[in-house]
């Protein structure tokens, strides 16, 4: 079977050339299958949110190459990379990055603006996302107004908006309580059985029996691959 | 279509949700372009009242030259002047200023029947006895003359006037401190018998040019053969040159000054539109992550621009109105009008034509862009991780 994500020899380094240059990833290599739930798991350091943002597109690698879905987007354009993240890919980040003066329907379908869904149609795939995540009650309410487990169902809302194949989360548990923790879970059981694949960066044990592969990252390096069961 | 609504409706969201910025900016906007707009309307209200005034005129004008400025001319020359074929109509005038109280006013002497039509008598009778004047209304106004009021002028206390009338006028620039009076009572009054500040001369159309060459050639300075002081000649449409280089040149001064201000303005711009720049880049890291594109992104604040321009330059205009109503234009019209002090003491002639108007648009629209396009260029082309961060 054909893998969904494939890295190269990937290398991220920061300040490349400079003397507090830092080599974030090193020769990484791996294969993701779809439908699966995988964990990067890795101290913090260890690099797996840059791997995490590689292979969603939102940063790019310093050497080797990353495949999605077959094909090397290595060499894709700035316009490529964003078709991707638009129809492909859903991004659930460690601090939600709502936007703080929309309420939870407008940040969830801020993604549908450019592809000229008019509003009503907006509001009402948002709203129906927010009602499946238990948010109903949260329609209309800014971010502040929200608690992090809220916010963090408005993110996952936004993510799932254009129905993408990949949902990744980067540590999606650390700015939530443990109630949230298991609501998660629970989100995340629920979009693998509709055939999603989930990425999870997380240093958090909870996912380690709730992953299938695991991928441990140290300094860098892509250290073991565990391949485990379906939960 | 749809994804263009789409994004004219974010970019006013985007305005209206940062109240504080947008209000910010929209002001420094209005600071800047407000001088603008009120010079650029006084210096073509000014324009279109000389044009007015110049239209309403002699064909030609014939003073002496002396020295190469405009001197007093003799009356002999009237007969010669009437003589000419395609003269229609030939009389001398005398314009002369002198202080009424602390205003200084210009006082012309012209025959009666002789009176531009833009002039409009709005109480009493036009002059007709020695001594009879007619006032502009807003020295009327000023000093309360009114009908049968005698007065005298600094120049020559000896000589008494009575208002007979008070007129208005189109023109306001040149009638507002301006006494009108019978030739014979100007001569009198400055004391030149048999002078003429200069000879007005109607032609029939087409005949000026010639006119005025004739009358050059055989009297001017380049002949000299000819009797008595050479003479000077200036006919409408060098007159008309005249006023709209001189206001042109004035606007132009204007425009140069303004330019500085402006380049001046870009830095304190550039501050005021990077408020919550962090904020921004954040968004705009966001949006890209989500799957906008740099041209979407572009496209929402190019929108924005236009907006706060939309916004900034019509209101810009408003204020301009609105200086020039109640304020008459203090502080700008003195720049375009001598000697006016503070406030003109008659409404500052003002005309909002298009063409300035689209222009104030378009500086705020420069401006806005200047101070957003390029950091939101920068933000939204480099990978959105780094964005966020």
């Amino acid at each position: 079977m054909e893998p969904i994500i494939r890295t190269e020899k990937v290398d991220k380094f920061y300040y490349l050339g400079r003397p507090e240059e830092v080599r974030a990833l090193n020769q990484v290599a791996l294969e993701i299958f779809k439908n699966r739930i995988v964990l990067l798991r890795g101290p913090s350091g260890s690099g797996k949110t840059t791997l995490l943002n590689l292979i969603s597109t939102i940063d790019r690698p310093t050497k080797g190459r990353i495949f999605l879905f077959g094909e090397d987007i290595s060499k894709y354009s700035d316009v490529g990379l964003s078709r991707i993240r638009q129809k492909r890919i859903g991004l659930i980040f460690q601090n939600f990055n709502l936007l703080p003066r929309l309420s939870a329907w407008e940040n969830v379908a801020f993604p549908l603006l450019p592809l000229g869904v008019l509003e009503k149609e907006r509001q009402k795939r948002s709203v129906e996302i927010l009602i499946q995540l238990k948010l109903e009650k949260r329609v209309n309410h800014p971010p502040e107004q929200m608690s992090g487990g809220e916010q963090q169902r408005v993110a996952i809302a936004r993510a799932l908006i254009n129905d993408p194949e990949i949902i990744m989360a980067d540590e999606p548990t650390s700015n939530i309580d443990a109630e949230s923790v298991k609501n998660l879970l629970e989100i995340f059981t629920d979009l693998k059985r509709k055939g999603k694949t989930i990425i999870v960066s997380s240093h958090d044990p909870i996912f380690l029996d709730f992953s299938e592969t695991i991928f441990f990252l140290k300094d860098g390096n892509l250290m073991k691959i565990e391949q485990r069961e379906k939960p | 279509m749809n994804r263009h609504l789409n994004l004219l409706f974010t970019a006013i969201g985007n305005i209206i949700r940062n109240k504080v910025r947008s209000i910010v900016l929209i002001l420094c906007l209005i600071a800047v372009l407000f001088p603008f707009v009120t010079a650029l309307s006084i210096s073509e209200g000014i324009k279109f009242q000389s044009l007015i005034s110049v239209e309403e005129g002699a064909d030609i004008y014939v003073t002496s030259d002396h020295y190469g400025s405009n001197a007093p001319i003799s009356l002999q020359h009237l007969q010669r002047f009437q003589k000419m074929e395609g003269v229609v109509k030939v009389f001398p005038r005398v314009v002369g200023r002198s202080y009424f109280a602390n205003r200084l006013a210009t006082l012309v002497g012209i025959p009666a029947e002789n009176i531009p039509k833009s002039i409009r008598l709005m109480q009493g009778e036009m002059f007709r006895e020695k001594g009879e004047v007619v006032v502009g209304k807003g020295l009327a106004k000023d000093f309360q003359l009114q009908i049968g009021v005698r007065f005298t002028l600094s120049v020559n206390s000896s000589k008494i006037f009575k208002v007979s009338g008070i007129f208005d006028s189109d023109t306001t620039i040149w009638s507002s401190n301006l006494i009108l009076m019978r030739f014979e009572d100007a001569s009198e009054f400055f004391q030149m018998r048999g002078m003429a500040t200069d000879i007005l001369i109607y032609t029939r159309p087409g005949y000026a040019p010639l006119l005025a060459k004739e009358i050059q050639e055989n009297m001017g300075v380049s002949n000299p053969d000819s009797s008595g002081p050479p003479l000077r000649v200036q006919d409408k449409s060098l007159v008309k040159r005249y006023f709209q280089r001189g206001f042109n040149y004035k606007a132009g001064v204007f425009t140069a000054l303004f330019t500085v201000a402006l380049a001046l303005a870009i830095p304190a711009l550039l501050v005021v539109s990077g408020f919550g720049q962090t904020e921004r880049r954040k968004e705009i890291g966001v949006l890209k992550a989500t799957g906008w594109q740099t041209q979407e992104v572009m496209e929402m604040v190019t929108l924005e621009n236009l907006v706060i321009s939309l916004t900034s330059a019509p209101l810009a205009i408003l204020l301009a109105m609105a200086w020039l109503k109640w304020f008459n234009g203090a502080f700008i019209a003195q720049f375009f009008i001598a000697e006016i002090g503070l406030m003109a003491p008659f409404p500052v002639p003002s005309r909002f034509l298009p063409l300035p108007c689209l222009f104030a648009f378009l500086f705020a629209m420069v401006l806005t862009m200047v101070g957003s396009l390029y950091s939101t260029w920068r933000t939204a082309t480099i990978p959105p991780a780094e964005a966020m961060r």
